[in-house]
This record gives structure tokens, C-alpha cells and sequence, in this order.
């Protein structure tokens, strides 16, 4: 993802899509289509929509497709993606059932699509190109990878180190089963020549953050990371507003995630306001 | 959504689990011989603090029971059993497939159990015979086959995020009944299950809401930040009274629906609101809590970042409503208030 990637809009005429593509093209994104049903040959914000993605595929070259189709019609969108040969599709929508999604991220597995998301702000690229919701306001150029399975709270993070600076900011979405895992991404910021070191921002439920404990643990990640980890109060069995966010047969605790960064050497802050002062020192 | 005891064991009739004969009352009922009465409630724990009962005497056992406040019943017949297991299907996070939980050990708390076993079971193939004969020599019980397809099914064609058994009695002759249920079926997906829905008559809670047992109201936009909140009134030596994440992109009406609904609580003594707008706008999030400032006559503590962030703050500046810009200094000020 640079300034230079093209990037199609699916649901772009909704209240979210075409609030959001606004928003984006005044950050500089590269925004060359939209896709509504039954909208095509219309414009928004002075992008071209196209009824279905094919259609906008024989006009320009897509490299990211951005969906804030409503949860029910969501998969379609993301599959039709998929079969338009689009590499990386951003989903913001929440709410698409899980059983979908596990689907839906196998099939783009098998054709070579990245996904991130569902249920994720995106991906921003400081003062290069923004893929998804963010808000400019805490995001500078700089040397710092943050990946968080949610949202607000990477903005909140993000602008704990503003005057550092970001290299790339990913959210990969809160719900369970997701395209792209912190693994992936803190693997990829590791690769990152543009990233210095890492914040992961992690949650209760699942297991993802002990599995980037392991990684570090095996020695695979040489770049300085910290993690913050939010649930510390939250009550087993129950749904923490993320669908992902719930502990389930003692699977994915607070304790067991503290734990498992603690014994591989990643500093754990107790409030974001921490991760600064643990990156500097 | 979380089902009743009895509301789950007729799902597992629709997939082929047995259960044992019952009827579901709210009122004493005759019954010949012996018999369960269990209380139906969401939450667990019931036998433990004596709401299911072994008893000759079914209409007594339930006047005693709705004298503690009980109001639903399921009655079953008693089933002599001489082994419990525990069997449960769910997704899994990490590999992405659905899996069957297993243990040798019924009735106890799986969390706390170290004899489990997880068999992870592909969608696109199904159970399969062999998937059988593996979970059923681990467990040493034969004929575990219609229980395990239907825990399966109610994961990948009914939408359940958790379906599960604790415990499955097998008698002495071999048969095998499911003598608990706990079926969670996820509120996204109920949009697809029209027919189970008209059956229960029930609409899913916010989850977005969750009751806690201190005294700050929280009030978050994003499940992480709210979260994040929470943590830190904790550790500043607060105690939270609730989890309430307004969701993303809420509108003015639902911010005023959280104030008001926190508000109303009468363990609550001060509000916290962490705002941080990504596609929630702070002028929606002003409008809404101006229209409910007045109205809740308790302390409330904003703090108003993101976008649309200077509309927003010209709305409650117009008020005279404070607001901060810092999540920590809002956090200190309302604790030490």
C-alpha cells in the first residue's frame, strides 16, 4: 500500500461509503471507482459507479477494494472482489455472521486475496494513503508498526506516538474469525523496511497474541515490539461489544495473554499511556 | 443469543440428539414417579445453588421452587445413568474450522478440566465416519454418531456459536440422552433463522451493554477503547459500573439512549465518556448528550476527540458543558471528584 495504490469503493453511494470515500480522497487516497447496484453511470464525490465490480475492472486497475456493504450483502461484495482478481479487499462492515466469514476468508485464501477485517477500521499509510476510517488527526509519517484487533483505541495509540511517528497502521477488526491475524501483520512490519518497531494492541478472546508471543519466543521477531492488552476488567462469558472480545472455556484470558508475552520478553503496557515510555526505553 | 435449557433441547430434538421426555411449565404440575425439576434460567450455576432437583413429588418440588421467585420449569423424567461425558461443537479462532470439544468427564467445568481433546473438523468435509470412531475411542462410548452431527450441524447450518452438552448420560443398556443444553446462537446470523426466532419470541440483548458491580458508568465508542477505559478506572482505583460501547458511526439518538440508560442506574454516581471519533462523529455524540445532560442528574465526564471534532466541541461549548481532550486528565478528574 503507497500513494500510488488505486482503489475501489464497494457501497460507495451509502450514507458510510460516500462519507468515507470523501474523506479519503482529501487524505490523498488514490479512490478511481466505486460500486453500487443499480447505481451505475452515477458519481460520487466525483468518482464513477459502476453496477458490479467487473464492470468497473474493464475502466480502470484496481489494486485495494474498500467494502461498507451492510452485513447482509457483504460476503457477495467480498467475493465478488475475490473474483475480480482484487489483491487486498478491506472489509469495514460489522455484524457479517461468522460462519460466513470462515467462508468467505478461505475462499480469498485459495485465490490469492488478502483480506483484513471484517469489522476493522483499515489500513492507513501516514500522509500517504488511507484505506479504510481513520480520523487524520493521530497519525504522523514516521518509523513506528501498529496493528490492533480494534479501533478507537488505535487512534488513541496512535496518537501517544504522534510525535514518533507511524510507518503503517492496521486494524485487523474485533470480530472472530478475521482475514489477516496479528501474526500476519506484525510478520510483515518484521519485513518492513520502513518500520522500525512494532505496537500490537491486543484483547481478550482468541489466541492471537500468545501466538505472536511464540514468534518472538522463537526468535522471529528481531524488531523492538511492546503490547498493550485491553480487558483486563472484563467478566468471563461475556461479549465485550467486539463479537471477538469473549472468553470461552477459559480460552483467551487477560491473564493467559499477559502471561504468555511476559515469558517471551514482549514489555506489556498496562494502559496505552505506556507504550510510548516502553518504546523509548 | 443465548438459549433457555429447554429452548436448546428442541433444537437438539431438530438435529437427532436425544433428549429426555420433558414438558415446560410455569405452574405446578402432576407427574407420575420420578422426576427432574429444573429451574430455567440464562445464567449457570443452577445446580449448584440448588434450582435443580431430583424429586418424587413434582408439584411440591416446583411450589418450593417458585416460592424462591422461579417462574419457568422444565420436568423430566429420571434417567439412571452409569457414565457423563461432556461434548460441545464451536468455532474455533485460530484455525478457523469448526471443532468438537471432548471430555471423558461430565458435569464438570471444562475451563478448570485438563482431560479435553479438541477435534477439529473441516467444514467443507463435514463429520465423517472416521471423526466418529476417533472422538468416540477417546471417550470409550460407542454410538456418539447422531450426537456428534447434530452438535456439528447446529454450528454450521443454525449459525450457534457455542453448542454443548454437560453432561451426556449413557445408561447401562447404552442409550444416550443429552441431560443439559447450552446453545448460543449469534445474533448476526438470526437475520437467517426466521422459523427459530418466531418459535422463541425473544430478541437478542445489546451486547453491547454489559453490568458490572462498581459505581463510574462508562461509556466507550469502539470495544477496545471502552475496554481500555474500564482498565484504567481500575487501576486509578475506580471501580466500573458497566461496559457500554455506543458502537461505530452512533448517532446522536443512540448516545442519548446510553447516557440515559446508564444514568438510570442507581449504583452509578458519576459517568465516564470516552469518545475517540473514527467513523463516529463528535457533533452526533454533542447533539446526543446535550439532549441528555440535563436529564441525568449525575456527574458527567467527556472527553471528545476525532472527527468532526471542533463542531462537537462548539455544541457543548454552547451549553456550558466541560469536556476534555485527554482520556487520562478526564479519567483523574472524575475519580478524584
Amino acid at each position: 500500500m503507497n500513494r500510488n495504490s488505486r482503489v475501489l469503493v464497494q457501497g460507495i453511494t451509502g450514507k458510510e461509503g460516500s462519507f468515507h470515500t470523501k474523506q479519503m480522497l482529501t487524505y490523498g487516497t488514490k479512490i478511481v471507482a466505486g460500486t453500487s447496484p443499480g447505481k451505475g453511470g452515477t458519481e460520487v464525490h466525483g468518482v464513477p459507479v459502476y453496477d458490479t465490480v467487473e464492470d468497473a475492472l474493464k475502466e480502470h486497475e484496481i489494486d485495494a477494494s474498500i467494502v461498507f456493504v451492510p452485513a447482509k450483502f457483504a460476503p457477495d461484495a467480498i467475493y465478488e472482489a475475490i473474483d475480480g482478481g482484487i489483491k487486498l479487499i478491506v472489509v469495514i462492515t460489522e455484524h457479517i455472521p461468522v460462519l460466513d466469514m470462515l467462508k468467505v476468508v478461505k475462499y480469498a485464501k485459495q485465490k490469492g486475496s488478502r483480506i483484513i477485517g471484517p469489522n476493522c477500521p483499515g489500513i492507513i499509510v501516514p500522509e500517504e494513503s488511507l484505506v479504510g476510517i481513520f480520523p487524520p488527526r493521530p497519525f504522523k509519517k514516521g518509523k513506528i508498526g501498529i496493528v490492533s484487533r480494534s479501533g478507537t483505541l488505535t487512534y488513541e495509540v496512535a496518537e501517544m506516538v504522534k510525535e514518533l511517528g507511524q510507518s503503517t497502521v492496521i486494524g485487523i477488526g474485533g470480530d472472530p474469525i478475521v482475514g489477516t491475524s496479528l501474526v500476519e501483520v506484525v510478520k510483515m512490519f518484521e519485513e518492513d523496511p520502513e518500520t522500525e518497531s512494532i505496537i500490537m494492541i491486543g484483547e481478550i478472546g482468541g489466541t492471537m497474541e500468545e501466538r505472536v508471543a511464540k514468534m518472538k519466543k522463537e526468535g522471529l521477531i528481531k524488531k523492538k515490539i511492546v503490547a498493550y492488552i485491553a480487558g483486563m476488567t472484563a467478566p468471563k462469558e461475556k461479549r465485550m461489544g467486539h463479537a471477538g472480545a469473549v472468553v470461552y472455556m477459559g480460552m483467551g484470558t487477560f491473564e493467559s495473554k499477559i502471561k504468555a508475552l511476559h515469558e517471551s520478553g514482549i514489555p506489556v503496557a498496562t494502559t496505552p499511556y505506556e507504550i510510548k515510555k516502553l518504546l523509548v526505553f | 443469543m443465548k438459549l433457555y435449557e429447554y429452548e436448546g433441547k428442541e433444537l437438539f430434538k431438530q438435529v437427532g440428539i436425544p433428549v429426555p421426555r420433558g414438558i415446560v411449565t410455569d405452574k405446578p404440575i402432576k407427574w407420575e414417579g420420578k422426576a427432574v425439576v429444573k429451574s430455567q434460567l440464562l445464567e449457570g450455576g443452577r445446580g449448584k445453588r440448588g434450582l435443580v432437583r431430583v424429586t418424587d413429588n413434582v408439584e411440591e418440588t416446583i411450589k418450593e421452587l417458585m416460592s424462591l421467585g422461579i417462574n419457568k420449569f422444565l420436568v423430566e423424567e429420571f434417567i439412571p445413568h452409569e457414565k457423563e461425558i461432556y461434548l460441545s461443537a464451536l468455532i474455533d479462532r485460530d484455525s478457523a474450522e469448526p471443532i468438537i470439544v471432548a471430555s471423558p468427564e461430565g458435569g464438570i467445568d471444562i475451563e478448570s478440566s485438563k482431560n479435553v481433546r479438541i477435534f477439529q473438523i473441516p467444514i467443507e468435509r463435514g463429520v465423517r465416519s472416521y471423526d466418529v470412531i476417533k472422538i468416540e475411542k477417546y471417550l470409550n462410548v460407542k454410538g456418539l454418531e447422531p450426537v456428534i452431527k447434530g452438535l456439528y450441524k447446529l454450528v454450521t447450518e443454525y449459525d450457534a456459536e457455542l453448542a454443548e452438552i454437560n453432561p451426556l448420560a449413557i445408561t447401562i443398556d447404552g442409550r444416550i440422552y443429552a441431560l443439559d443444553s447450552k446453545v448460543i446462537l449469534e445474533d448476526n446470523a438470526l437475520f437467517k433463522h426466521q422459523d427459530i426466532i418466531e418459535k422463541i419470541g425473544r430478541s437478542p440483548s445489546k451486547e453491547a451493554y454489559v453490568e458490572l458491580d462498581g459505581d463510574i458508568g462508562i461509556i466507550g465508542n469502539g470495544a477496545g477503547l471502552t475496554m481500555a477505559t474500564m482498565d484504567m478506572v481500575k487501576l486509578m482505583g475506580g471501580n466500573p459500573a458497566d461496559f457500554y460501547d455506543v458502537g461505530g458511526g452512533a448517532d446522536r439518538e443512540k448516545v442519548k439512549e446510553a447516557i440515559l440508560k446508564i444514568g438510570s442506574n442507581s449504583k452509578v454516581r458519576k459517568i465516564i465518556m470516552n469518545i475517540y471519533g473514527g467513523i463516529t462523529r463528535c457533533d452526533e455524540v454533542a447533539l446526543g448528550i446535550i439532549e441528555a445532560y440535563d436529564k441525568v442528574k449525575k456527574p458527567i465526564y467527556v472527553r471528545l476527540v476525532g472527527t468532526n471534532e471542533e463542531a462537537g466541541r462548539k455544541i457543548l461549548q454552547e451549553k456550558g458543558i466541560p469536556y476534555y481532550t485527554d482520556a487520562l486528565s478526564c479519567i483523574g478528574d472524575a475519580l478524584r471528584s
